[in-house]
């Protein structure tokens, strides 16, 4: 009452000039109300719109990504390969790893979108640590990713403890990844996108990293660690960098880790293991628990990667449970002695 | 020309534009300055400059902490340029001010007359207040400085809410397949130099809302906060009364015509006095000598000093001295009668006792921190509002950061190398069995030990052993903890944390 009481007073000088430029109060509201009802349904509309976008492709093409990379039942018939190099500088491991395999170009195509998803989990400690990816073996990947006719390089991980800007410095890897000539994202929160793992037996979807699906070719580069939960962070717990809500991940870990495999898939695993962290992973910062073996191990097939890893470590495959349960989704071959494994020394 | 009209004069003479255009550039080096503030910021002038120029904040910290402070002493500059013309940091520099000339005010409430000159003296009462609470070794006051009312404001809570509204809107946006490279342009671009990580936390609306008081008292008058209020205003008037160049008014081309009264954004200019204006109100805008029809207004040189009815007498300035002394009193020693003192975490390289008496509550802690971590304390009574506290559930200690201490303006929290941030104790982590996972439920989590930074790991861990089914369960190992809480922040439990960073007595 007060306040109708008001405007009209206030109203009425205006009355002969102004009404139809000035908009009373109750004009006002309701111009307001109508404008929010029309935005509403707008949003509305665009939010089904981008429902429909997301669960469109799920029932009719299960699993894009994964059919051309590695078809998995050809996996589990015939023995996956795999190679492993010893000795000598990093970059020089890279390039004889992947001989056997065929060269870097069997993956990356002219024109092709690459990301190298490498493990910069900490921004605690320099390279030596063996809590990050070697960064000459990252910039050996870059180069020969853009020697073999890439149209870009990305770079990217997401730390837990620490910025990325901090980590991708301490790392080492920003400034050799620059220098080979790829570029190192720094991974926004508003491109993680809940998405479908069909094949998932925990987890039916999760916030994934929308670009890293994307991509034409990913390559993961994790260093061989210890962890507690995982006993070891290979390849599978590496891919855990492109993902949010991580630490509820963390309830059914092995599983999970197996689920979030069937969906991403990498193009190429590439493990590092110049110098593995033998004790105290993820984070590390104990230089007694750093061994050096100067060895890079690489395949296709990142079961049979992460179960060859495991034998750095003495341990197998099946004491890893991520190995064990990606093995029975028929993800690889966790068994070593059907896999064909090439050996270089330098 | 009547007054009426003068309010809507269009003229702008080469002095108004030019203080127009110093409060812009004035506004945009403080936010630059402000958004320089992060963890591997480097900004082209110290990112604490205002605060260094601001000698409330600086005498102040000086006497409270017992310490000479270089830096702070840039503050002596803007008491030097209140020596030469009338508050001139009021109307050219400071970043509130400019906000307050241009909030609107209430076309009803408004009017140009002044309030009373009692309300004038509110000013100089929470100057001596302030000054002398830091006397008794305390800057609880200090949360009433303009700059560190902006600065908190913007850090604490619009910049972290301008971060949930940007991802926000921007994710939303997403779905619009077409709007994709346009977002994530946008986003590249507003992500790390507008926004940055650091989590919204509604409590710290009190920021805001004590900056909005202090807008919406526009309403009523021009620069009311300037006028009344300000306790940084108060120090600069007490100095700007000796003003050696000040508003003169030359009484015979003068007209009477009342415009540069109207205009007057501090109300300065008493008709009743043939328009002169007190030079502990005036702010020299200038926009006095745009206004006058016939040009009697200068500012010059004045060889003697005459109080107007706005200045305090001598009596009334030792009564209102006397009156902050009682304040002060109540501010220092009230919380401390029969309360139990409830300690909080604080960040490394600072104690409770440091923070009371060497904190300006100025916010660059806060705003530098990565993680968000150190937030403006709202749980204790005066003495330590707003004073920073570690809140491990919205952030933790980075491994690998020591910015608080680096951009700390006064050395509140001192300057610590990596190394010795990382030996420094916040607290200690203990667990609770009774809501730990693996501890209560016996399912598998060890979130704590994995993320623990502490090389040979502060948390150790039981059970689970090989080839059997035992669930590993986290112990923490108190010698090495060093309280910085990533446990805490990363603990999947939801509500409170099943693993907590409890003070050390």
């Amino acid at each position: 009452m007060e306040e109708t009481k008001f405007q009209n007073q206030n109203e009425k000088p205006h009355v002969g000039k102004m009404s139809s430029a000035i908009l009373s109060r109750r004009q006002f509201i309701r111009r307001i109300t109508s404008l929010g009802l029309g935005a509403a349904a707008i949003g509305s509309v665009l939010s089904l719109l981008s429902c429909e976008q997301s669960s469109a492709p799920g029932p009719l093409e299960p699993i894009p990504s994964s059919s051309e990379p590695l078809s998995e039942k050809a996996s589990s018939a015939i023995a996956s390969r795999l190679a492993v190099a010893r000795g000598g500088d990093p970059s020089a491991l890279v390039r004889a790893v992947l001989k056997p395999l065929g060269g870097i170009e069997q993956f990356v195509k002219p024109g092709n979108d690459v990301i190298i998803k490498p493990n910069i989990c900490v921004a605690y400690h320099p390279p030596e640590y063996a809590a990050t990816t070697n960064p000459e073996v990252v910039a050996a990947l870059v180069s020969l990713s853009l020697k073999a006719g890439a149209k870009r390089v990305r770079v990217m991980d997401s730390p837990f403890g620490g910025t990325p800007e901090q980590a991708y410095d301490r790392s080492g890897i920003e400034q050799a990844v620059r220098e080979a000539g790829g570029e190192m994202e720094i991974m926004s929160p508003i491109k993680f996108k809940m998405t479908e793992i069909p094949e998932g037996r925990d987890i039916k979807s999760w916030p994934v990293y929308a670009d890293v699906l994307d991509a034409d070719v990913l390559i993961n580069v994790p260093i061989a660690k210890h962890h507690s939960l995982g006993r070891l962070t290979l390849g599978m717990k590496n891919l855990m960098g492109v993902i949010t809500r991580r630490n509820e991940f963390h309830f059914n870990l092995g599983q999970r880790l197996a689920d979030l495999t069937s969906l991403l898939r990498p193009e190429l695993t590439v493990i590092d293991a110049v110098r593995i962290l033998t004790n105290h992973g993820p984070t590390g910062g104990d230089l007694n628990d750093v061994k050096t073996l100067n060895t890079i191990i690489a395949s296709t097939d990142i079961i049979a990667a992460d179960s060859y890893a495991a034998t750095l470590f003495v341990l197998t495959g099946a004491d890893i449970p991520a190995i064990r349960e990606g093995a029975v989704m028929g993800l690889g071959t966790m068994d070593l002695e059907k896999v064909e494994i090439e050996e270089a020394e330098i | 020309m009547s007054p009426r009209n003068a309010k809507n004069s269009p003229t702008l003479s080469p002095w108004r534009c030019m203080r127009q255009a110093v409060q812009v550039l004035a506004l945009l080096l403080f936010l630059y300055l402000l958004l320089g503030t992060i963890q591997s910021g480097t900004t082209v002038l110290p990112h604490d400059l205002f605060f260094r120029l601001d000698p409330l904040a600086g005498i102040s910290a000086m006497i409270a902490s017992r310490s000479w402070l270089l830096p702070m002493s840039l503050g002596l500059i803007t008491l030097a340029l209140a020596l030469a013309l009338p508050r001139l940091w009021c109307g050219w520099l400071c970043p509130l001010g400019t906000l307050l000339d241009w909030t609107p005010g209430h076309r009803v409430l408004r009017k140009s007359g002044d309030m009373g000159r009692f309300w004038r003296y509110g000013k100089y009462f929470l100057f001596f207040a302030v000054v002398l609470t830091a006397v008794l070794g305390s800057l609880a006051l200090m949360f009433l400085d303009p700059i560190t009312l902006l600065f908190r404001a913007l850090a604490g809570f619009i910049l972290p809410g301008l971060n949930i509204l940007i991802t926000g809107v921007e994710s939303w946006l997403l779905g619009v397949a077409f709007l994709e490279p346009a977002i994530v342009w946008f986003d590249g671009l507003v992500r790390g130099t507008l926004i940055t990580a650091q989590p919204f936390w509604w409590p710290n609306i009190s920021l805001v809302a004590f900056l909005a008081a202090v807008l919406a008292l526009n309403a009523v008058r021009k620069r009311f906060w300037c006028r009344y209020l300000c306790p940084l205003g108060g120090m600069l008037a007490l100095f700007s009364r000796f003003a050696f160049i000040r508003h003169h008014v030359d009484s015979e081309k003068c007209v009477s015509c009342g415009c540069c009264a109207v205009v007057c954004p501090t109300g300065a200019i008493d008709c009743q006095q043939n328009f002169k204006a007190s030079a502990a109100e005036c702010v020299t805008c200038l926009d006095c000598l745009d206004v006058c029809p016939t040009q009697a207004i200068s500012f010059s040189k004045t060889a003697t000093r005459r109080d107007t009815a706005y200045d305090p007498s001598r009596r009334r300035f030792l009564s209102l001295l006397g009156l902050a002394a009682v304040g002060a009193a109540a501010v220092r020693f009230f919380p401390m009668l029969g309360q139990r003192v409830n300690r909080a975490l604080h960040p490394p390289g600072t104690t409770e006792e440091r923070l009371l008496s060497e904190c300006v509550r100025c916010g660059e802690c806060i705003k530098v921190c990565p993680t968000g971590v150190i937030q403006p304390g709202l749980s204790s009574p005066i003495e330590r509002l707003w004073a920073p506290v570690m809140s491990m559930r919205k952030g933790y200690c980075d491994y690998s950061c020591n910015s608080c201490g680096k951009v700390c303006p006064t050395g509140a929290i001192s300057e610590l190398t990596l190394e010795r941030k990382r030996e420094t104790v916040i607290g200690v982590a203990r667990i609770d069995r009774h809501r730990c996972i693996p501890w209560a439920e016996g399912r598998e989590c060890i979130v704590c030990e994995e993320m623990c930074p502490v090389p040979g790991k502060a948390i150790g861990l039981r059970g689970g052993g090989r080839g059997r089914e035992g669930v590993q369960r986290p112990v923490v190992n108190e010698d090495l903890c060093i309280g910085c809480g990533i446990c805490e922040y990363q603990c999947p439990v939801q509500g409170e944390a099943a693993i907590r960073v409890s003070v050390i007595d």
